[in-house]
């Protein structure tokens, strides 16, 4: 294990503020990316590390720190929408990336078309795409971590996927082909 | 055979579209991971360290005293039953075994419905 993740188990103050450093900006970029709200990625990050801070116990080195801190962001983010949904204080999934839509546009950065078909997508459907198709984990690890079964994390992913490539447009003729050919059967 | 050919194609071109799909999705959240992030100071996260030790600290301070009044709570409660109510302590004794005995029970008859 870590010598650094040594101390911080030990309760070294230093050791865990310079984890902290190290691990922030990857948190927050992740959590960005699954909550497409800047404001939102920082203050949840924030609750990351206070569950680490109290859960750091618990974790044996068998992965990465980062990945065990994309766990608890993973469930700190889901809690947060379900509590928001309890409340019915959820606002549209629009105004959910309209700022990072505006970052994009401030760095005079293309705003990616896929990125707001993502945006489109649930949250729970959303989280799997990013965790499978960008940081490249599997679905056991993603199915752990959502407390879903890993059967559900494919099928979610897939019709993610499928919802993107509407949106994007891609292989309708295909598609249209196909329906016409049915048809005509 | 040649319907099976036929299938096999149109899957590739399906897999093909996936993976532009894909392809889009990774290179938007490639862009997302180009954003400077304005990480704080050391001094900040070592302070964040400290406060959320103390505040757990605190939590865990109260759980453990609320735990301890409500335990004693019961405790003088049975022990008062022991003294003056001999029949309502006996009755707790048998009825807390009881209970628990059924309760396994039906808990582990959900789960095998559930296997099953």
């Amino acid at each position: 294990m870590d010598p650094l993740i040594k101390s911080a188990k030990e309760g070294d103050h230093l050791a865990f503020a310079m984890l902290f450093k190290e691990n922030y900006p990857f948190l927050v970029k992740y959590l960005m990316k699954i909550t497409m709200n800047p404001d939102m990625a920082e203050e949840l990050a924030q609750e990351t590390m206070a569950k680490c801070i109290q859960k750091i116990h618990l974790y044996n080195g068998q992965s990465k720190f980062s990945t065990w801190l994309i766990s608890i962001a993973t469930n700190a983010y889901i809690d947060q929408c379900r509590k928001q949904k309890r409340e019915n204080q959820w606002k549209g999934q629009e105004e959910v990336f309209r700022k990072l839509k505006w970052h994009f546009e401030s760095r005079n950065e293309e705003w990616n078309d896929a990125l707001e078909a993502l945006g489109k997508l649930p949250v729970d459907v959303r989280v799997p795409i990013v965790l499978k198709h960008y940081y490249g984990y599997s679905y056991d690890e993603i199915g752990a971590w959502m407390k879903i079964s890993s059967g559900t994390v494919k099928s979610r992913v897939h019709n993610g996927i499928l919802a993107v490539r509407r949106e994007l447009k891609l292989g309708e003729e295909t598609e249209s082909r196909h329906t016409r050919q049915r048809t005509t059967k | 055979m040649k319907k099976q050919k036929v299938v096999i194609l149109d899957n590739e071109q399906q897999n093909n579209h996936d993976l532009d799909a894909i392809h889009e999705l990774q290179d938007g959240l490639s862009k997302v991971d180009q954003f400077p992030v304005y990480t704080p100071d050391l001094q900040w996260f070592e302070n964040m360290v400290i406060i959320e030790k103390e505040n757990n600290r605190k939590k865990l301070r109260k759980e453990l005293s609320l735990f301890l009044i409500i335990a004693l709570f019961i405790l003088s409660g049975i022990i008062v039953s022991f003294y003056q109510l001999p029949f309502v302590f006996l009755f707790i004794q048998i009825i807390t075994p009881v209970f628990i005995v059924f309760y396994t029970i039906m808990g582990s008859r959900k789960k095998v419905k559930i296997n099953e």
